[in-house]
């Protein structure tokens, strides 16, 4: 019984480690693929603080780098400063000073005070953004130091509700800002509302608002000019960037993505090591229990043998029992494991996993061959027994 | 033509060299032809079971000769000493030796499904050697259920499930009362008309009185071997 519970308690985990895994993977996928892929992070610092504690990075990169990367366009397609700023945003009797985070039951995020981005006109294509009403930030409103903005789809719902926001006048510290357009939402279940909750001003609006904008985000045209685009892009910084009292960094999303995996598969490795071992006793105790069984039925082995089983009959009966043990073991295993891997998705990552189907079919397989991996000693030594001394077992 | 049964010279010692040595036969001889009715006697430790052991293909002599159907046994590998078990030879042993976890038709089914046939017919073909045994309609019951006599016509019937050529019983009726012994000798006699080989162990000189042919066991050699002038 000891045994069983074993062979299942390693299914379980198993099957549990695998879903979670899986879970958390589709959901940084999903998280990336939401702001769009072969996103380039271009982040420009300063070493320098000034006695405030405020970096000294005060030049503006972004007319460099956006005429840069406006001539390399076979690689590279769209640019704009990320940054933000913390100013109030006050519309009618709505402001973001009385708006606190509220989450449901699960922390799943439900509403909050939005985001004040910093963007160029390319924002919206660098992020997967498409506007559904009124107009995008254009290159004069940056140039002309414009007081306007685009409303994501959350922070629309959350000042406007259903209302028409365009053209009318949002204070962000107390200057007037005209709202030009509203983005669609990019979270298709809603799970990931949270990133809508923004709103894109000129980042030239940094004059008046303040605040800091020290990252870029520059999109390559595919993943295979990515590279290319990288080395480019850092070539440049290399001349533009004094290095004296700062510098610079430029990664791709795609690695960072790869590396959550990678960091994932191993913590999914260990764990599953873990499991393994449970397994492996598990599966020692199975060849005891079948080894016990073998002894206890010599006496049938020995008649078996008397009425014609060949050798492979008694090996094929042993084998067929213990395949039946585990695979019953393991049909426990991953009813258990269905369950936990749902508290556990709720409880880590926010979000339903059920375990997909490979999974329990991959589970089931692991605990028959088990059976059959413990069970063939014990069948072996069941079919080595003469059939006369068999037969003077009692 | 060849003998059915045809030993020489044969040897199962046990220990050999040792001081501890035991020739539970020691250099037999004897030939069986098909249709025979044998009976091996001789007192408790003389060789009886090991000689049926060594004519069922269950056991291997230490040394000399065993042809069956003028086939070298010593050349046969496993799987076909299992076959010859399996289609020619039926064992009743004193114990019944049933498996207790299966139910009477499943036990008399066993040999038939080593045989590979089909599960229809294995049925049909169980359930007639139940019948000849005058145990129809008890298929379902668990060896446990049954009486000592009942278990044995079961053991029977799974002995002649596969009409084989030969039945070796060693002690059938060991266990049970003499009048329920003398139907079981009466059904192997019955079976021995019909042209069966039956090759019968007993201690018991009554019961081997029954037999046309007798041979007599001690210390492992072959004492005596009486074919009786009249028939029974
Ligand atoms: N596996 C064994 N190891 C050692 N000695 C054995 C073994 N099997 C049988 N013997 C010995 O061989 C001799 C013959 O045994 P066997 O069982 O053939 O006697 P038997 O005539 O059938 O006796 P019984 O009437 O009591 O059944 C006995 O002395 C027995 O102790
Ligand atoms: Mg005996």
């Amino acid at each position: 019984m000891l045994t069983v519970l074993s062979i299942f308690i390693g299914i379980a985990a198993v099957m549990t480690i695998v879903s979670v895994m899986e879970g958390m993977k589709a959901k940084t996928a999903e998280m990336y693929s939401a702001m769009g892929s072969n996103r380039i992070t271009v982040s420009i610092y300063s070493w320098m603080y000034d006695e405030q504690g405020n970096s000294m990075n005060t030049k503006d990169y972004y007319p460099e780098l956006s005429s840069f990367c406006s001539s390399i366009p076979d690689k590279v397609i769209g640019v704009t400063p990320n940054g933000y700023c913390n100013a109030t945003v006050v519309y009618g009797t709505k402001s973001s000073a009385n708006m606190e985070y509220q989450y449901d039951d699960n922390w799943n995020y439900i509403s909050g005070p939005p985001q004040l981005y910093y963007g160029s006109e390319q924002y919206a294509m660098c992020n997967n953004l498409k506007l559904v009403k009124g107009r995008d930030l254009a290159v004069l409103d940056l140039e002309k130091y414009n007081n306007v903005c685009v409303l994501g789809s959350e922070a629309y719902t959350a000042f406007f509700g259903k209302l028409d926001p365009i053209g009318k006048e949002m204070q962000f510290n107390g200057t007037n800002y005209e709202v030009i357009g509203v983005y669609a939402p990019r979270s298709e279940d809603g799970s990931n509302k949270s990133m809508d909750n923004f709103i894109l001003i000129p980042y030239t609006a940094k004059r008046t608002l303040g605040g800091e904008i020290n990252n870029f985000v520059v999109k390559a045209k595919d993943s295979k000019t990515l590279k290319e685009a990288i080395s480019l892009i850092g070539g440049f910084l290399k001349g533009a960037v004094n290095t004296a009292t700062g510098g610079y960094d430029v990664y791709s999303e795609n690695t960072w993505q790869q590396q959550e995996n990678e960091t994932l598969n191993m913590i999914g490795l260990i764990l599953g090591g873990i499991a393994a071992i449970s397994l492996l006793v598990g599966g020692i105790g199975i060849m005891n229990i079948m080894l016990v069984t073998v002894t206890e039925r010599t006496k049938e082995i020995g008649i078996r043998r008397a009425i014609g089983a060949t050798k492979g009959s008694i090996i094929a009966q042993f084998l067929v029992e213990a395949g039946m043990l585990c695979g019953m073991g393991g049909i426990i295993g991953i009813a258990i494991g269905y369950v936990a891997s749902i508290i556990l998705g709720h409880l880590i990552l926010q979000m339903s996993i059920l375990p997909p189907v490979w999974v329990t079919l991959l589970t089931f397989t692991l605990s028959v061959v088990l059976g059959l991996l413990f069970g063939s000693y014990p069948a072996a030594q069941a079919a080595k027994l003469q059939p006369v001394e068999a037969l003077r077992a009692e | 033509m060849a003998k059915l049964i045809k030993i020489d010279s044969v040897y199962k010692i046990y220990s050999e060299g040792l001081e501890s040595e035991v020739r539970a036969l020691d250099g037999v001889s004897l030939e069986i032809d098909k249709g025979e009715f044998v009976a091996i006697v001789g007192q408790s430790g003389s060789g009886k079971s090991t000689m049926m052991n060594v004519l069922g293909c269950l056991d291997i002599p230490t040394r000399g000769d065993f042809y069956l159907n003028g086939v070298d046994v010593k050349t046969l590998s496993d799987k076909e000493l299992s076959r010859i078990r399996n289609k020619e030879i039926g064992f009743i042993f004193q114990q019944y030796n049933l498996i207790q976890s299966l139910t009477v038709l499943e036990n008399v089914e066993l040999p038939l499904i080593y045989q590979g046939i089909e599960a229809g017919e294995r049925k049909r073909m169980a359930k007639e050697a139940l019948e000849r045994v005058g145990l129809a309609g008890r298929e379902k019951h668990k060896p446990v259920q049954m009486s000592g006599g009942q278990q044995q016509r079961v053991a029977i019937a799974r002995a002649i499930a596969t009409k084989p050529n030969i039945v070796m019983a060693d002690e059938p009726t060991g266990a049970l009362d003499s009048h329920t012994g003398k139907d079981i000798l009466s059904f192997l006699q019955q079976l021995n008309r019909l042209g069966t080989t039956v090759i019968l162990i007993t201690h018991d000189n009554s019961i081997a009185d029954t037999a046309k042919r007798i041979v007599r066991l001690q210390d492992g050699k072959i004492i005596e071997d009486r074919t009786k002038e009249v028939d029974w």
